[in-house]
Order: structure tokens, then sequence, then C-alpha cells
């Protein structure tokens, strides 16, 4: 009943996100005139990458116009700058392999380059072959995230280092770009399948804002200076591929009372959080109601400080326009998390009207998984071999070879819980989000966080 | 009590043969995997980086606890080879089923297996009058056309004088998993032989240097039956300075003989009789091959016009003659001169300050003069020498250094890997279809119908397009001999 009368509740306070996109969007556009008109040439690697990131957050910003006015040809256009974006993507990737003389395969920013273009593809194979229209608002999210994240590594063209002058690199690394971009979209289908499961409303307010809540504990906690200021660390902008792998050219920068904005932005959080746990256990649903709204109010103040944080590294020449990347990415990323969230509250019946039923949505997730787990074991086995020719061994326990080796492990649990134990459904659907947790630590934990030989990708 | 030993060795090969073993193993195996990554391990961390990346009691507890070295602990092993067996358990218990399953395919469907399977359907037949006998046959020709249509090769069953058509694909399928678990065991045995018989060390050899023994980590050496020659090696920078190629010019000698030649690059290494040279590292060794001096005589009035400016290339020891009256020997070298409580050192390896000791002997005086000569000119005071001396160039000799490994098990493992792959395109995309077809005449009312049936292994959702496929093309097939009933009348049952 209550969920019902969820339903029926209007997008209220869409119009203020539609302006907020729109300003976000006009930003972009700013931004990428201002690149325009500086480089003085339109076809520019960054200039692609940046009309890239335009027509996948336009098409996110379409999935959310479908939110707020519930036009479903809001999701056919959507669909459209998808496959604009995939051009402008195409264009990078050609653009990057014609200047280097090899496909862009080496180094963080050309998997992320090739990774996210993979990972474009494959939605819109999803889209056609599978008929889950809508599977673009969760992957079109990560892309734009993976977008975000190259405007600020990409780095300048290298010569192949004697290693990496080998076929099976191509090879290798193919493989292993499919792979993750299999994953993904099996992840983006097992949240699919969530929604269309009749999985509560509620529970997916508290996993997002969860998330949420996560990101911003996680920067505070790393970040936060005395004085509220927020210490972030930029990099040497000749050196950027080297980015947090070496001590020498990480330049901390201190952005005053920044920090404070942040603490800010975590309480608006977690009071959606705090909301939820109050209803639960009073057993007051229109409690959500109230939570609902205060997303939106956390929505907002998180977008003042992804402003204030962008205004404020802009000031400081030194730290633009590399200020922590993955902060920063970060910061998006829990927007984005909420406003699908914001985007299945309002318009929970049409999304499920649009996409095909849960058991087939089951289905398309398993056959995603039969299609990323011999890719996955191919690319262990491309990369055996090709260590055995280069480091003289086919394993070596490097921390790359040994996550992989986990990602595999865990979708073979998930193979044969699913075959011979014969789970279905939502504990499936929660394996495959785990194991994309665990692809996602193998592609940037690994290479960022441990050690190893694998320090090109 | 050897019943009860029986009973307790029963009991645990069911248990590890049980799937909630194999997962609760493999859980384990992920787990301990991630602490090896991140906690530093000893075979890759230099000992000063352990101590100071973990306090002196959480070191000791991470070493007793084998933490700072997984992947060679014994419990490590244990649990692979925990995997190993419960794979191995699993695969042989459940291997006669299958073999009977394979061996003897079920091919004429009883009632109650009709009555069950899925997908199904029956196809009534309108009433012909005339020979029923003659009827059933011709609609079994029809479905066998139409299975042929469909790529199966129908084959006739009977049983106790009741006819039907039995058709399947890829049988093979079935041991899809029996494979790619077979070749799991094939990776495990050979990374096992590799642990046990194969070794992995390096080789420093300098330009025309041969050399047959190999430096293993632990600090030991192994003596190879034949010796490996670095006839040349070197690299190539690309204009920025970064590292194009590093190169060695390797030779195999054997009893005196010179058995292989192969120029290696990272990537391509030298394969001798099961021992693998890779290119590791490349660099100078500090022995010079030739210096280069620039040797200008003093301006002493009575030698005036004697002598001019002079440039001589010397090997170590070599001697020139620079006049009439004076010899120059040169009688030592450092790559990296410095002086340190009044003593000649060398601070490295790395030609970063070379320097020459020269002994200048002249005739007429019947005396030697010693001189340290860097590129800067002479480093100490030498106003008897007659000569002033400075090093222009100097050309020092390179050395390769080569990783050399012995892995007696990949054969094991790269067979396993391939198999690995059938395996799994077996698992995933072979499918093993199997099609009944029975007429089915109702006692009571004489009037023909045919059941067709069908399963598959995998993939059901697809099977079942498939087989509905099938049907029409049946019921094509059927058409001209009796016209087809309306669509009302096809019975469903699930």
């Amino acid at each position: 009943m209550a969920r019902a009368k969820q339903e029926q509740q209007q997008p209220a306070g869409g119009f203020t996100l539609i302006v907020m996109v729109g300003l976000g969007v006009a930003f972009l556009l700013y931004v990428a005139f201002l690149n325009v008109h500086r480089s003085g040439n339109l076809l520019s690697e960054s200039n692609l990458l940046f009309a890239t990131l335009i027509f996948y957050a336009g098409a996110s910003a379409l999935y959310l116009g479908f939110g707020v006015t519930g036009t479903t040809a809001c999701v056919k256009f959507a669909s459209y700058a998808t496959w604009l974006g995939l051009a402008a993507n195409t264009a990078a990737v050609a653009h990057r392999w014609y200047d280097a003389g090899h496909p862009p395969l080496t180094g963080i920013y050309e998997m992320l380059l090739s990774s996210v273009w993979a990972l474009a593809v494959l939605t819109l194979i999803a889209e056609r072959k599978y008929g889950v229209k809508v599977i673009g608002t969760v992957t079109m999210p990560l892309a734009i995230m993976g977008m975000v994240l190259m405007q600020f590594l990409r780095t300048e063209v290298h010569p192949l280092v004697p290693l990496l002058q080998s076929t099976w690199l191509n090879v290798h690394v193919t493989l292993a770009i499919l792979a993750y971009a299999a994953c993904t979209l099996s992840f983006a289908m097992a949240m699919m399948f969530l929604i269309q499961d009749d999985m509560k409303t509620e529970t997916i307010l508290a996993l997002s804002n969860a998330s949420a809540l996560a990101i911003y504990a996680g920067v505070i906690l790393a970040c936060f200076e005395k004085c509220g200021g927020l210490g972030l660390l930029v990099s040497n902008a000749d050196r950027k591929a080297e980015f947090l792998l070496s001590q020498g050219i990480r330049v901390p920068v201190q952005i005053s009372l920044l920090g404070w904005l942040m603490t800010l932005a975590l309480l608006a959080v977690a009071s959606p959080l705090a909301c939820y746990g109050v209803a639960l256990w009073k057993n007051n649903q229109s409690l959500i109601a109230v939570a609902n709204r205060l997303v939106l109010v956390s929505i907002l103040l998180q977008g003042l400080t992804l402003a204030v944080l962008l205004v404020r590294t802009h000031e400081d020449p030194s730290a633009w326009p590399s200020a922590d990347p993955f902060v920063l990415t970060s910061l998006v990323g829990s927007v984005l998390i909420l406003l699908l969230y914001l985007l299945l509250v309002w318009r929970r019946k049409d999304l499920e009207r649009l996409l095909p039923t849960a058991d087939k949505l089951d289905h398309i997730t398993y056959r995603v998984i039969c299609l990323a787990f011999p890719l996955l074991t191919l690319t262990i086995a491309t990369g055996a071999y090709w260590a055995n020719q280069t480091w003289g061994s086919y394993w070596s326990w490097d921390p790359k070879e040994t996550w992989a080796a986990i990602t595999w492990l865990v979708y073979a649990l998930y193979l044969h819980m699913r075959i011979t134990v014969g789970w279905r459904g939502r504990r499936a659907a929660y394996f495959v989000i785990a194991g994309f947790a665990v692809v996602i630590f193998t592609f940037f934990g690994v290479t960022y966080l441990l050690r190893g030989q694998h320090r090109f990708s | 009590m050897a019943a009860d030993l029986r009973s307790i060795f029963r009991k645990t090969w069911r248990t590890i043969a049980s799937i909630e073993a194999g997962v609760v193993l493999l859980i384990l195996v992920v787990i301990l995997s991630a602490v090896g990554t991140i906690v530093l391990q000893r075979p890759v961390t230099r000992p000063e980086e352990m101590q100071s990346a973990y306090s002196p009691q959480v070191l000791r507890i991470l070493d007793s606890a084998g933490l700072t070295d997984v992947f060679h602990s014994w419990w490590f092993l244990a649990l692979v080879f925990l995997v190993s067996l419960s794979i191995l358990a699993a695969s042989i218990n459940r291997l006669p089923n299958r073999w009977r399953y394979f061996s003897h395919p079920y091919k004429f469907p009883d009632e109650s297996f009709r009555h069950t399977l899925h997908p199904q359907k029956w196809l009534d037949l309108a009433n012909k009058e005339g020979n029923g006998e003659s009827s059933e046959e011709s609609c079994l020709a029809a479905a066998e056309r139409a299975l042929q249509s469909r790529g199966y090769n129908p084959e006739r069953v009977a049983r106790q004088n009741q006819l039907g058509i039995f058709a399947e694909q890829h049988r093979i399928s079935e041991w899809a998993v029996f494979i790619v678990h077979a070749s799991l065991l094939l990776i495990f045995f050979g990374t096992i032989v590799d642990g046990l018989w194969g070794w992995r060390g390096t080789i420093n050899l300098d330009e025309g240097q041969s050399s047959n023994v190999v430096a293993l980590p632990d600090g030991s050496t192994r003596t190879l039956p034949f010796s490996i020659r670095c006839d040349a090696a070197g690299l190539e920078n690309y204009p920025d300075g970064t590292p194009k190629k590093w190169w060695s010019k390797l030779a195999v000698v054997r009893g005196g003989q010179e058995v292989q030649k192969k120029e290696i690059v990272v990537n391509d290494p030298l394969l001798y009789s099961g021992v693998r040279f890779y290119q590791s590292t490349y660099g100078t060794n500090g022995r010079v091959e030739k210096l280069t001096l620039a040797a200008v005589p003093v301006s002493d009035q009575s030698r005036q016009g004697t002598a001019a400016k002079q440039e001589i290339g010397l090997g170590l020891n070599d001697v020139a003659s620079l006049d009439s009256d004076t010899v120059v020997r040169f009688a030592e070298f450092i790559p990296d001169y410095t002086v340190r409580d009044g003593r000649v050192v060398s601070k490295s390896n790395e030609l970063r300050n070379p320097a020459a000791r020269l002994v200048v002997t002249s005739k007429k005086a019947g005396k030697d003069f010693e001189v340290w000569v860097t590129k800067m000119g002479e480093a100490a005071d030498t106003s008897k020498v007659p000569w002033k001396f400075r090093v222009t160039e100097v050309k020092v000799g390179s050395f390769t250094g080569l990783e050399v490994s012995h892995e007696p098990g990949q054969w094991g493992v790269w067979s396993g890997v391939v198999l690995l792959g059938i395996g799994l395109a077996f698992v995933f995309y072979l499918v093993h279809r199997q099609i009944w077809i029975v007429p089915v005449r109702d006692a009571r009312t004489g009037k023909l119908s045919l059941w067709i049936g069908g399963r598959a292994n995998r993939n059901r959702v697809g099977f079942e397009e498939r087989f509905n496929d099938l049907v029409s093309a049946i019921e094509e097939q059927l058409k001209p001999m009796a016209r087809s009933v309306p669509h009302g009348a096809t019975r469903f049952t699930h």
C-alpha cells in the first residue's frame, strides 16, 4: 500500500533537478568551447575525449529526463546519444592509435579508453539483442566516471618499452578489456534484475545512500585537514601516468573550508539513511517520503560541493586540472548513484514496463557471464604465456595475476552455485554484484594500492 | 576395526567430494590469496622494506604464520592439494552415472518419462481411413525428414512392436565439466612438477665471457652440463632516452662445441634442452675496453717543437710512446673516481667519473711517474711529468643479465590450458540435445497422434525455441500427408 502510494508520487523537485543537470551540461559545453578555442583544433584527442564525455552525460541526462517527465521517447534519444558517444569514443581511440602507432592498450589511461569503448558497444548490443532498453541507466554513469578519470589521467604518447613489444600484449589486454566490460554488463543486468524482481525501493534507498556515504566518509577520513581544509593530492602535470605510483610526484594541496562543506554533504547523505532507520524501527512508512526529499537535498548539496571543489582548484593553477582524479571521480559517482535512485523512485512502474521479465533478466545475466568467464580464462592463459616468454615463468604470484585468479575463482564459484546448487534470482544477482566489485579492485585497486610487476596497467 | 576405518574413509571421501566442501575450499583459496597480495611478501620485497613496513612483533607473528610468504607456505600447498582432491573425488563420484548415461543413451521413452518431459508436444493427425500402419510409417518418415533438415541424424527405435525415433546432437558435451576439471588437475600437476623439479636463477655475462654456473635466489649455485657464452650485448634507446631494445647474442657450448646460437631480446628467449635464457638486464661492468687520452706536452723551453698535442687510444696495460723519450702505460682504471682517506676508490660500477692511472716513463730521466687522470685532467699534482693528460673517451665493457629457468612441468600446464579452453567451449557453447518422437494410437478411438519431446543439458530457454522450430518443421512435412490440424486442436502438456 505504502509502496503503491510512492509509485504515484509526482517527481518532487524534478524541476530543480532539471535546472541543475542543465547547468552541469552547460558547464561541460562551456569547457568544451574553451578547449576548442584554446587548441584551435576541433579534432584533437582531448576534445574527442570531452565530446565523448558530453554525449555519455547527455545519455544519462536523457534517462533522468525520462525519470522526471515519464516520456518514453527520452529513452530512445538516450540510446541515440550513446551511439554518438560511441562514435566520439571510437574517434578518440583511433586518434590515439594513429598517434602512438600501436593499439591503445598500455597504461591506465589507454586501458580505460578502450574499456569504456567496449562497455558502450556492449550496452548497445544489450539494448538490441536482449531488448534491455534501459541498461544504459547503469552503464552510462559508469562510462561517465571512466571518462572523468580519463580527463585527468591522459598522458602523452610514449614509445613501447622492450617488455611491451609483443603481439601477446595486444591479445592479452584486448581479452582483459572485453572480459571486464562483460563483467560490468553482467553487473548492470543484475541491477536491472533486482529492480524487476520487486526488491523494495526502501532497501535500494538504504543501499545507494550507504554507498554514497561510504564514498564521502572515505574522502573525509583520508583528506580532512585541520581548520576544515581539504587536503588533496595533485600530480605533476607532466608525469600524470605515474600518479600515485611514486611518492615524489605527488603534491599535496590544501583547499580551505572545503572540508567543512564536505562534512555537511556527508551529513546530508547520511540523513536519508537515518530516516530509513527510524522508519524501519517505528514502522512508519511516511518517513520514507521524507527520506526521498532528503536524497534530493543531499544531491543538491553534493552538486554544490563538487562545484566549489572545481572552482577552488581552478583558482590554484598548480592544482588544475589534476586535482586528485579518484576523489573527484568518486564524488561524481556518488551523485550519479543517488540520481539513479531518484529515477527509480519516480518511474519504477515505467522502468519495469520497459524491462524484460525477471526470469529473462536472470537468464541474460547468466548468459553474459557465460561470455565473460571464457574471456577471463583466456586473459589469464594468454597472460601466463606472455609471462613465460618474458619473466621466465608462467606464474609468479604477482598481485595482478593473483587478483585475476581471484576474479576467475569468484565467477567459477558463481557458475558452480548456479549450475550445481541451483542458485537463481536474488542470490545469484548479489553474487554478480560482488564479482563486479572484485573486478573493479583488480582493475584499479591492484594497480594503485598494491605493488607488482604489472605497472603498465 | 577395518570396517570402522573403511566407513571413516568413505565419510571423508563423501565430504571432500561434496559441492559444499569444494565451495568452502575455493573461498579459502580466495581469502588467502588476497591476504598474500596485501601483506608484503618476502620473496619480492627487500628485508629493509619489510622492517620499515611492520613493527618487529607484527613481523614475527606474520613470519611465523607464514603470511609473509603465503604462496610457498605448506598450508597453501595443502589447500591446493585439497582443492585438487575435491575436484578429483567429485569427478570420480559422478563418473559411473555419467558413463552409463553417455554409453547407453535412453532411446525409447516410456509413458512415465513422456509424462514428465519438458518441452513436449502432441500433434493430432487427422484420422485417415485406410491402413493404420502405413500412416504411422509415413508420419515417422515425415518427422525424419524434418529432423534431417535441422541437422539431426535420426535413428529408428522399436520396443514391443512400437516404433519411435530418437535423435541427438553433441552427446560429447556431457563430458564438458569433466574435461574442465581434468584440465585444472593437469595444470595443478604441472605446477607441482615445476615446484619440485624446476628452478630459476640468473647468470651475468660480460661480452665474450662464458659460464655454466647459475646463481639461484637462495644464494646457492647450480652447474649446467653446458655453458652459455655472450658474444655481444647492447641496448638501443628511443630519441627521448627510454629504452627500445635490449639484446644479447648468445651461444650454447657443449663439449667444446658450439651447438646453438641466437640473438635474444626481451620477449624472445633462447631454449636449449629444457633450459630457457631470458634477457633480463643490461649494464656496464666497469671494465674498460678502450681509453682515449688527449696528451699535450708541457710548454717547456727545452723540448719546444719536439712534439705536439696527441690523441692516443689505449687498452688496459697497453703502452704507447709519446715522443722519442717518453712512454706511457695505462695501468689501472676505475669507473667512478673519488679519494677517500687518501686512497683512490671507485664509488660505484657506473661510469660516472672515469679515471685512469697512467705510468709515464722517461728514458732520459730513467724514472717512472704515476698519475691519475680524469675527464677534467690530472687529478693530483704532476708537475714533474712532462705531459698533460685528459681522458676524452672511455669505452667500457657491457654485461648482460640473463634470467635462467627450467620448468619441466610447463607442458602439463599448457596442455591443461588448451584442454581448459576446449572444456569451457563445450560447457558454454555445445549443448547435448535429445529428441524423441513416438506415434501413439488411442486405444479407444483409434486416433493417431505424434508425441514429440526434447531435452537439453543446458541453455533450456534457447532449446525451447529450437524445439518449437522443429515441431513446426515436422508439421510442415506432415502437411502433404494429412491436413494440418487447426491451431486450437494442438494439445500442450507441461
